[in-house]
């Protein structure tokens, strides 16, 4: 490097502002030379060429502080050999002292001392006190004989001493790479003298025995697997694969930690596919576990996971808690006769009966093993990954790409979203609705509703409902919403029916908030799972919307009922229809929308509203309103295409849900991407509808059961108080329990109280 | 005396018994056996952040499982848990002894352990009642220095020491629960398996060991090595681990078949490994290197597939996070450095 002659730095004197500096290099030529010598990037050879500069080397001729190389026009001196780190030469204090002092004793502008340097000299001085006579006399004597070099030489040999003590006396604050680890030697092949016992030799012995008795593998089977393993992973590593939509560390856009969070409502499609690679992948993602949990759930056999989670828990578990927990877990799954007990057999029951005696973290081990190998594994796991349930996961699943349009739609999304533009809409479809009374309950409505869900959410569902369904302007839960309101506000015109159409509002309520949790509201889900789930807003729509299908079949048939009522209540009076709906009996069979469809005035109206309501319901978010009107009519006629519209109107509303769902995440989506989503979630819809629907008698029987967790007084007073501010999740629709059929019966009571004919 | 020479003899035969085992099992090699795999390329990965902060060298470092958070370890008795995508510090702990050489961040998140030349491994507690770090527990009972530990979760962890014996311990009591011995020289650092059941260590005897936690015993050894291993992380399927070493090169091991599949090393190298680390398929090695660089290895041609130039100084620890999205960096520099 040093052979200037033979095709190394050029070094040179330097002209530096008319000062000439001799012996000196640039930065560029440097890196230049190790990039072309070695082969190697820039980025390397800058990175070698800082490495040489930091053990000494070379050291940069300006700057005596920082060890650092650039590539630019920069000075920078080879080291004299003498001084080359290689050399072993420890540097020693007495050196030093030697140095200092000499600095001392020269021009004070040019060889001042730093800070650091006479905090050093003075404590050497203290140190070294017997010696410190031999120190400056070789420090003056050293003087005396630079004096003798040449200028030139002086300088460089002056810059090397001093970068030689830059190196190995850094200032304060600077590392070095040349100060000795402080960890201690470590002892190789067990030099460090422990006399080796017999029971050493015994142990090793022991284990040389055992580990020439197992088993081994072929390398080309173990190879193949690995092989295997790399293969199909590669697409999920992200420093071989890209990921999407983007990598936070690069576009600084952390949508992609949101979309991959522990508990996510809805995962993406790639995370959703790669919990079919293995059992483990599933079961080690918090999302995954869950939406497995709650297939095993429907299915009624959760008790295996529950039991997996459970010994897991107590694997993690404190030692003062292990005796109570290894209790709670075998009266719950493993004692005769308890509650969730799991089926395994004699020997592994016995084992467990037998570490029972001495309960610590591993007493479920057996048990545990036996689970998830017999059950889980091999018949729980394939059956979820081939099952409906999963397919729809895996089509609801978030796909993200195409970051920016994202952005633009954000955007505009939010703007029609926190416009009045709902409201003007509304008010142009109807306009002959009073429409002064309308606005204010609009305003008011709209200010509860968002406070009750998360108005991010509502705000996506609107923008993405936007795009979706033109042709019926904004059908946004807002404006929804508001438009039940104006229901509810018209009859105030005709005072009779103003206590009838609370019940209408509740529902609105409900269903706004299930927007924002996905379940809150959903019938038939009453019926399909246990109310425990309710609350976990980790669930997402995927898994509802599964029970879509089912519940579409249902729906389709209540809508063919209300079809055939409606029907007799255009022809009856508004007043005369209320009273026959209220009919006690009657009502338990047919859905309550009825019950206000009959009350509103307007028949064509009285019907929107009927579907609308089943139809949000079912959604759990609200759907295209609009489309349906048209279609009501038709239906009236012919039940089989209500049926289908209603699907339709599903479709739509499922892509809304989990665009809606998705909108908060990403918290943008087009509408390009959507359109796509959107009807090949209908096809799906109806398809699972045609399926189902010979099973929506089956579907009935579900919503027997109580949802109960609503004390049946609370709709009265709902009825006699106004309930626009209450943020009740109460469904009168969900009439199909008894409950909640007697509470109906009441407020159906009430009314007539309220409202005598 | 006799005895002993019976059985050192003995060993020594069961020793060449069990290497006739393992060329009889070796029927084949790891490029034969991935020559149709696809070539990946070249790796180029950029510096994305850099960590300032600590003010001497930094020894260790360890991922949080929100893949985000990570905790270091310097030498200037500092932890610092940083929130790596904002530069943030979350946490700057310091530290009783400063001659601290490993870190730990509990899977929940909760805890950070550390440990050194104290001989004691100390936990942290990050979410306390009143919103400050302090010493959770102290565990002391090695007889070394503290090479490297791991959580097993907020319970249990496990250590590894210069007194050539790893621990597992319940935090809750403090107590050693169980004592792995069989290394004969320090052992320098230890890797858990994704199921938490099993461990591998490497140690100064140049020789890594495969380990039971819940037994407490030695499965497996590898031998291979010719220098101390420094360090061992498991491949991500949990059959295999990879090593790093003072012998310059980094090698992997399948424990179903009992031996070494692999060595990645270069005739230009001829520095100790630091660090190791896979990337979330496994098909990547990533390994920190005494020359200041990161190496990037394509685990299965065992192939330099790029490099990790950007320190200035030995780069001390390396780690991927969970969801394999960066690499983080350590520095002898002072500076953590994150790559992707």
């Amino acid at each position: 490097m040093q052979d200037t002659e033979h095709g190394g730095v050029p070094v040179r004197s330097q002209k530096l502002f008319l000062t000439s500096i001799p012996a000196a290099f640039m930065g560029y030529d440097l890196i230049e030379w190790l990039m072309e010598r070695l082969g190697i990037e820039e980025s390397e050879a800058l990175n070698l060429a800082n490495q040489l500069c930091q053990y000494g080397y070379f050291f940069p001729v300006s700057d005596s502080k920082n060890l650092v190389v650039k590539d630019d026009s920069s000075l920078y001196r080879f080291q004299s050999p003498y001084y080359w780190p290689w050399q072993n030469r420890p540097p020693d204090n007495v050196e030093y002292a030697i140095y200092l002092a000499k600095r001392t004793l020269r021009n004070k502008q040019r060889h001042g001392l730093e800070d650091y340097e006479l905090e050093a000299l003075s404590n050497l001085r203290k140190n070294l006190a017997n010696k410190w006579d031999f120190i400056t006399m070789q420090a003056e004597e050293q003087v005396k004989l630079s004096k003798v070099l040449k200028k030139g030489d002086k300088i460089i040999s002056d810059s090397q001493e001093r970068a030689y003590w830059r190196v190995h006396r850094p200032p304060p604050g600077m590392v070095t790479s040349l100060e000795q680890c402080p960890v201690p030697t470590r002892s190789w092949n067990g030099s460090r003298t422990r006399k080796r016992t017999i029971e050493d030799c015994r142990r090793d012995v022991e284990l040389l025995k055992n580990s020439l008795s197992r088993t081994r593998v072929k390398v080309s089977q173990a190879l193949e697997g690995m092989v295997q393993h790399v293969e199909t992973y590669a697409e999920y590593d992200p420093l071989i694969t890209p990921t999407q939509p983007s990598n936070p560390w690069v576009s600084e856009d952390t949508t992609y930690w949101q979309l991959n969070s522990a508990l996510v409502e809805i995962p993406t499609e790639k995370r959703v596919r790669r919990w079919a690679l293995s059992m483990e992948e599933l079961v080690s993602d918090p999302t995954g576990l869950q939406e497995f949990t709650n297939y095993l759930r429907k299915e009624y056999s959760h008790e295996n996971i529950r039991f997996w989670m459970a010994v897991n828990d107590l694997r993690r578990s404190a030692q003062s808690q292990i005796q109570r927990k290894v209790n709670e877990i075998f009266e719950e799954f493993l004692a005769p006769g308890a509650p969730c007990e799991i089926n395994i057999d004699g020997k592994t029951m016995e084992k467990v009966h037998q570490e029972m005696k001495a309960p610590s973290r591993f007493t479920f081990d057996a048990a545990q093993e036996h689970v998830y190998t017999l059950l889980l594994k091999k018949d729980c796991y394939p059956r979820f990954i081939r099952s409906e349930y999963y397919k729809n996961l895996l089509a609801t699943g978030i796909q993200p790409s195409q970051k920016k349009r994202f952005f633009g739609f954000g955007q505009t999304k939010k703007k029609t979203s926190t416009s009045s533009a709902p409201n003007q809409q509304l008010l142009q479809q109807q306009p002959s609705q009073g429409a002064t009374v309308t606005c204010g309950a609009l305003s008011k409505r709209r200010g509860s509703d968002r406070s009750l869900s998360g108005s991010a959410h509502e705000l996506a569902v609107s923008g993405v409902k936007d795009s979706k369904v033109p042709h019926s302007h904004s059908q946004s839960n807002l404006s929804d919403i508001p438009y039940r309101g104006d229901l509810a506000c018209l009859p105030k015109t005709s005072p009779i029916a103003a206590p009838v159409t609370s019940p209408v509002k509740k529902p609105s309520i409900a269903i706004v908030a299930g927007a924002s949790t996905s379940e809150e509201v959903c019938p038939w889900e009453s019926g399909n799972e246990p109310r425990s789930r309710k609350n976990s807003a980790q669930l997402d729509s995927g898994s509802s919307s599964s029970d879509i299908s089912v519940a579409v079949a249902e729906v389709s048939e209540r809508v063919q009922r209300v079809c055939t009522l409606t029907q007799q209540h255009t022809v009856d009076g508004s007043r005369k229809l209320s009273t026959s709906t209220m009919d006690p009996p009657r009502r338990a069979s047919v859905s309550v929308p009825i019950t206000h469809s009959t009350t509103t005035g307007d028949s064509s109206k009285r019907k929107v509203s009927s579907f609308e309501d089943n139809s949000s319901a079912a959604t759990s978010t609200s759907s295209s309103v609009f489309v349906i009107p048209s279609d009501t009519d038709n239906k009236a006629e012919e039940c089989t295409s209500t049926s289908k519209t209603v699907v339709k109107n599903h479709g739509l509303a499922k892509a809304c849900s989990v665009t809606g769902a998705n909108a908060p995440i990403i918290s943008v989506s087009s509408v390009a991407d959507d359109l796509p989503v959107d009807s090949k979630v209908e096809e799906e819809a109806e398809a699972t509808c045609s399926q189902q629907e010979p099973l929506a008698p089956l579907a009935e029987p579900d919503s027997e059961s109580p949802a109960s967790e609503l004390p049946p007084s609370e709709p009265i007073t709902e009825v006699e108080v106004d309930t626009e501010a209450k943020s009740n999740d109460v469904c009168p629709w969900e009439d199909d329990n008894p409950v909640q059929a007697k509470t109906c019966s009441i407020t159906a009571s009430a009314q007539r109280t309220l409202n005598p004919p | 005396m006799n005895e002993l020479d019976s059985l050192r003899q003995e060993a020594e035969t069961l020793k060449n018994a069990i290497r006739d085992a393992r060329k009889a099992a070796c029927d084949t090699s790891l490029v034969q056996a991935t020559a149709s795999l696809e070539p990946i390329g070249r790796v180029q990965m950029r510096t994305r952040r850099t960590l300032r902060g600590h003010l001497a060298k930094i020894y260790a470092m360890h991922w949080g499982s929100d893949s985000r958070n990570l905790v270091s370890a310097s030498q200037d008795g500092k932890l610092i848990v940083w929130d790596s995508h904002t530069t943030n510090k979350v946490h700057a702990i310091p530290l009783r002894s400063s001659w601290v050489m490993t870190c730990a961040y509990a899977p929940s998140g909760s805890y950070v352990a550390c440990g050194g030349l104290d001989n004691i491994c100390s936990i942290y507690s990050l979410k306390t009642r009143e919103g400050n770090v302090r010493v959770s527990r102290e565990l002391p009972g090695h007889t070394g220095y503290l090479s490297c530990c791991r959580f097993l979760d907020d319970n249990q962890i496990v250590t590894s020491s210069g007194d050539m014996s790893c621990a597992l311990w319940d935090i809750e009591t403090g107590q050693q629960v169980t004592s792995f011995l069989g290394h004969t020289g320090d052992v320098m650092s230890l890797s858990l398996s994704p199921d938490m059941r099993t461990f591998v260590s490497g140690a100064c005897d140049a020789s890594a060991k495969l380990w039971d936690i819940r037994e407490g015993l030695c499965k497996q050894t590898f031998p291979g090595h010719e220098s101390d291993i420094n360090a061992v992380t498991f491949f991500p399927n949990g059959y295999a681990f990879a090593t790093g070493s003072d012998d310059a090169t980094c090698r992997l091991f399948d424990i179903r078949a009992d031996q070494e599949l692999a060595m990645y090393s270069h005739d230009n190298i001829i520095c100790g490994i630091t660090s190791v680390a896979f990337s979330k398929s496994g098909r990547l090695l990533l390994a920190g290197y005494d020359d200041f660089n990161c190496n990037v290895w394509d685990s299965m041609k065992t192939e330099r597939a790029g490099i990790l130039a950007g320190h200035d100084n030995r780069v001390s620890c390396l780690g991927v996070t969970e969801n394999g999205m960066a690499v983080g960096t350590g520095s002898w520099d002072s500076f953590l450095r994150i790559w992707n």
